[in-house]
């Protein structure tokens, strides 16, 4: 199997980078109609979802098929405490990470323990599925009707009721989405720079040998197992408000099927492979969207081909164009 | 519906934030009135969702050759909702910030029911074709949402009406039936109606036994067969659904589970397992949304099939496209009757309104927004034809016998045994 | 509960078992020799299952066992000839291409099969009569046994001793189980390790044609069959350890039980025993119950 290694790039570009998509996004509702600002948004939650996908995949060589039950997760904590327990929405959100910080604690002690590669790889799937069934079953999590009827969040502050920021209007909410968003995407960037994300690259190429290096291979998985999934279980959370309706979908194993997608689509070996995967990967369906019927075809064709053709992701071609080699560390 | 859901979550994160905006049109006072039209057109319940296409396109060309609504010609902009409530969002947001206030289409319980916030947010209307969620008029009641077709209640409650009517010896009922939200309220409200009318009308006391659940979304129903045949029921209800159904189906065959029912009632599945099952269909009562031979004479409905035959070469058009061509006659004459296409005024003429439709006249509930109207039920048998199945009785109970008094906002309430 | 339950549950459970184990046997035995996780495995199932359709229908109903049979066979010629094509285009780039990317391949494999499907068969439900002499059940006792299940129990346990005899008492097979085990060893001894590839790919797409017609009658015919078998066909095949073919029989048998128990004691939480079954039985034995030990 060969392995990529993960582009860091330079911290200050990338950062860079960060702040001005940010400032792209917080133009989008001025530029663009109100469906295309709901996708917008769906795209960001969906760039940090495939982006802690990542932080498993293409810096610490773990390969999950499970992502979505903490995505699920995330939802319906977030949906389930605000709605059937009244909390207010930033708590709920923090809670909402907090589970899935938990689960992944849990599945990612037993799971990692015993396995690796492909076998770890079906394990996820495998728990992944116990959440779906478990969340379709369960009568006050809706059932497979899910939890309809979510409102967007008034912003209040803890002992000051008068003072309030209404994201009820309009789609406020969505500059919300972006600065959360942008916020994680920072976090995940600054992991990558640290001591400790450079050790899950170490140990990707060679696990044994940065065993002896002095390198606790398991426990730098499980540690960054529960950070993919807090990360996870933060945008699934923020998909209650959003679509205003979580339902057991979230969970199901094609939705863990998604962020894979956007990793290879952009490039698993650099930074923001998964985020121009999420945006290209809704492009494809949001042009064709009137084209009914044809699409599965369609997207079968483009995914073959890009994996079959192009399997470092998109952002190899810019490498290719600018003659950068392949593998190899950049200075941090 | 496990298998069923990969395709719609595949394409649950949709487009991109990409120069390819659609420019916000302001509402052209002179030029086409354009309706939307949101339905699943791939995945799961594509099929389905063709029969409301077809309905909605003919009632459009129809109203068009008369003159259009208000002297304006209809545009139908057309969406796929995937069946799945985060592209019917992007959809029903898209054409709103376009300036669509009026949509129809809408099957999946889920994107009714996540539509009804956004729709109410944004000052639109929503016609469903079809979608069977007994919470739409009642603890999830919008007034910008309305049901012109078969309310699940009068439905199931039809259903029972019929059994008591015909079957006055058939006491003992169980049923078969999807272990989720729809599946469980069908049956309740088939009990329901159980309760009430085998007393009224057979003069009999109706014995329910427990009902049988079925796993959904299987590919294997063995189980559940053997666990329904240690029941000694004489009447079943079936409301497990489409591919589900006919596996069930062909599966309890071998059991001859259908051999031992005086009669079997269905819920909702129209000729879908018919045509799927052909010679193997244990004959069964089923509710239609709309049944051709059954309309015949009904000048609107003859129209309906004509067009609908030389549209699409399908002699039969299902109940869904029925519904499509029905929401959109109640639009254009809520329209035309306030000279206006605007959301509070087309609401306002669309509650309480009776309008004529394939199926007759139908009158829309202010309190609720739920139509009345009569429930068509057939009676299907397989036969030794191309087809594999004839009708060989067909039923009309009127809406006001069956359909339960107006609550929104409220749970539905209903008899236990 | 009655014993007559039991023994009607054994029944069922093991006529689920050896449906699975029909769709699973040709997927175990590619990823065995090929390390390839052929996620479309269940789109060509499906496939297969309509060519079996189609013949019926051409053929005016499957009269008997007999055309019942050849069109099942059919069907395993029909997709052993499309894997080939497959193989040619897709499985071959594969080579040596990290799990990730096959798996994603492969899935978008499937989804063109599905899109396929509907364009030559259309989106309505189908299905398919079981011949006369597969129609209807035995008593015994009070237990009734349908025909149909037990058809199914015996083409699964055929299947299964063809495919054991083959892969450990013929040359070519033993040659399968050689180059799965070590191929690099196998090509120093001479062995065209290419052609042997090719062949097991050929035999897996004919297991999954060929399953596909014999389980025809067995469930509605739509384009979402695909998925129905593909979460339970993996689950039984990494328990029984990828790559063994014994092990996906067992492996099939025993998750058919647990379900089947499950479905009896917890109906509230249909599939909840069988991942939980495969999940414990993972991280006890991760190579699974029969595998090698990685």
């Amino acid at each position: 199997m060969t392995h990529t290694s993960f582009f860091g790039g330079s911290t200050r570009r990338d950062f860079l980078v960060l702040l001005v998509m940010m400032l792209l996004g917080a133009l989008v509702p001025s530029l663009l109609n109100r469906g295309l600002i709901f996708i917008a948004g769906l795209v960001w939650i969906n760039a940090v979802f495939g982006l802690a996908f990542n932080l498993l995949f293409g810096l610490a060589g773990v390969l999950s098929f499970g992502q979505a039950m903490f995505f699920a997760a995330g939802a319906y904590a977030a949906a389930a405490l605000m709605q059937q327990l009244g909390m207010p929405f930033v708590p709920a959100l923090l809670l909402a990470g907090a589970v899935g910080a938990l689960l992944a604690g849990a599945v990612g002690a037993v799971a990692l323990r015993r396995s690796e590669g492909v076998y770890f790889a079906i394990l996820t799937l495998a728990f992944a599925e116990m959440l779906h069934l478990l969340v379709a079953n369960i009568g006050f999590l809706g059932k497979n009707d899910g939890l309809s009827g979510l409102a967007r969040p008034v912003l209040t502050l803890p002992g000051m009721p008068g003072v309030g920021l209404d994201l009820t209007q309009g789609d406020r909410f969505y500059y919300f989405i972006v600065a959360a968003c942008g916020g994680m995407i920072a976090l995940i960037r600054w992991v990558v720079s640290t001591p400790f994300g450079r050790a899950l690259q170490a140990l990707k190429q060679d696990p044994q040998r940065a065993e002896f290096l002095g390198i606790p291979v398991r426990l730098h998985r499980l540690a960054i197992f529960v950070f993919a999934g807090t990360m996870t279980a933060l945008a699934g959370a923020l998909v209650a408000p959003w679509a205003q309706i979580v339902t057991p979908e979230l969970a199901h194993w094609s939705n863990s099927t998604n962020p894979i997608l956007y990793t290879l689509l952009g490039g698993s070996a650099y930074f923001w492979g998964p985020v121009l995967g999420a945006v290209l990967l809704s492009a494809v369906f949001y042009v064709t969207r009137t084209l009914a019927g044809i699409s599965d075809l369609a997207t079968g064709l483009l995914l073959l081909g890009v994996v079959l053709a192009l399997p470092g992701g998109v952002l190899s071609l810019l490498d290719r164009w600018t003659g950068r080699p392949k593998d190899g560390e950049r200075p941090q | 519906m496990g298998h069923l859901h990969r395709r719609r979550v595949l394409q649950y994160g949709a487009a991109a934030a990409s120069a390819l905006a659609l420019p916000g049109l302001t509402r052209a006072q002179g030029g086409p009135l354009k309706i939307g039209l949101i339905t699943p057109l791939s995945g799961a319940q594509e099929f389905i969702g063709s029969y409301v296409r077809n309905g909605a396109e003919i009632a459009v060309a129809q109203l068009n050759n008369a003159g259009g609504i208000l002297g304006r010609q209809v545009a139908l902009e057309i969406r796929d909702d995937k069946a799945n409530p985060a592209a019917a969002l992007a959809a029903a947001r898209e054409l709103l910030g376009a300036g669509i206030n009026l949509h129809i289409g809408g099957i999946s319980s889920a994107v009714v029911l996540a539509l009804a916030p956004v729709m109410q947010q944004e000052k639109g209307i929503f016609i469903t074709c079809g979608a069977g969620t007994e919470k739409m008029n009642h603890e999830a009641y919008s007034p910008n949402l309305f049901r012109p077709g078969d309310s699940p209640d009068a439905r199931g409650r039809a259903q029972a009406r019929l059994m008591a009517e015909k079957y006055p010896n058939v006491t003992r009922w169980t049923g078969l039936i999807p272990d989720h939200e729809y599946g469980r309220t069908t049956w309740s409200i088939f009990v329901d109606g159980l309760l009430e009318f085998y007393p009224a009308i057979a003069k009999k006391k109706p014995e329910i036994l427990d009902p049988v659940l079925m796993p959904y979304g299987v590919s294997d129903y063995r189980n559940a067969v053997t666990a329904a045949l240690r029941q000694q029921a004489d009447g079943c209800y079936n409301s497990t659904y489409g591919g589900d159904a006919i596996t069930m189906f062909q599966q309890a065959r071998g059991f001859g589970l259908m051999q031992r029912y005086k009669v079997i009632c269905d819920s909702a599945n129209e000729f879908l397992v018919a045509r799927g099952l052909k010679q193997q269909l244990p004959a069964q009562w089923t509710g239609m949304h709309y049944y051709a031979a059954a309309n015949k004479g009904n000048a609107m409905s003859d129209r309906f099939v004509a067009d609908y035959l030389a549209k699409t070469k399908d002699p039969e058009p299902l109940g869904w496209a029925a519904e499509a061509h029905a929401a959109m006659y109640a639009l254009a004459k809520a329209i035309e009757k306030g000279k206006s296409t605007d959301t509070a005024a087309v609401i306002g003429n669309l509650k309480g309104l009776t309008w004529d439709t394939v199926t007759g006249p139908r009158y829309m509930r202010p309190e609720d927004n739920q139509a009345v109207k009569d429930v068509e039920l057939v009676f299907i048998e397989p036969a030794n034809t191309e087809k594999g199945y004839a009708v060989s009785q067909y039923v009309k109970v009127d809406g006001k016998l069956v359909i339960l008094p107006p609550a929104p906002g409220q749970k539905l309430k209903l008899r236990t045994a | 509960m009655l014993l007559s339950d039991v023994a009607t549950l054994l029944v069922n459970s093991f006529t689920w078992a050896m449906a699975t184990f029909l769709v699973a046997a040709g997927l175990t035995l590619v990823f065995g020799t090929l390390h390839i996780l052929n996620f479309s495995h269940g789109g060509f199932f499906m496939i297969g299952a309509y060519v079996a359709f189609s013949l019926a229908s051409a053929l005016g109903g499957s009269d008997s066992i007999a055309v019942y049979l050849f069109g099942a066979l059919a069907a395993g010629v029909a997709i052993a000839l499309l894997g080939l094509v497959v193989d040619r285009l897709v499985l071959r780039r594969l080579a040596g291409v990290e799990d990730a990317y096959v798996l994603i391949a492969t899935y978008a494999l499937l989804l063109v099969c599905e899109g396929a499907t509907k364009l030559v068969w259309g989106l309505k439900y189908q299905s398919v009569m079981p011949p006369p002499s597969l129609d209807g059940a035995w008593a015994l006792g009070s237990v009734v046994v349908p025909r149909l299940s037990l058809f199914i129990i015996a083409a699964g346990v055929a299947v299964y001793v063809a495919l054991e005899v083959f892969l450990n008492r013929t040359r070519s097979g033993r040659l399968v189980k050689a180059i799965a085990a070590d191929p690099w060893m196998a090509r120093l001894l001479g062995v065209n390790v290419r052609l042997v590839y090719t062949a097991t790919v050929a035999i897996g797409f004919a297991l999954a044609g060929l399953a596909g017609g014999l389980l025809v009658a067995n469930q509605t015919l739509s384009p979402t069959l695909a998925s129905a078998f593909v979460i339970y066909a993996f689950g039984v095949i990494i328990v029984g350890g990828m790559g063994s073919i014994s092990g996906a029989f067992f492996g099939s048998i025993l998750l058919g039980l647990i379900d089947a128990i499950g479905q009896w004691l917890l109906p509230g939480l249909p599939g909840l025993p069988f991942f939980v079954a495969m999940t414990l039985i993972l991280l006890l034995r991760p190579q699974g119950l029969m595998g090698h030990a990685q």
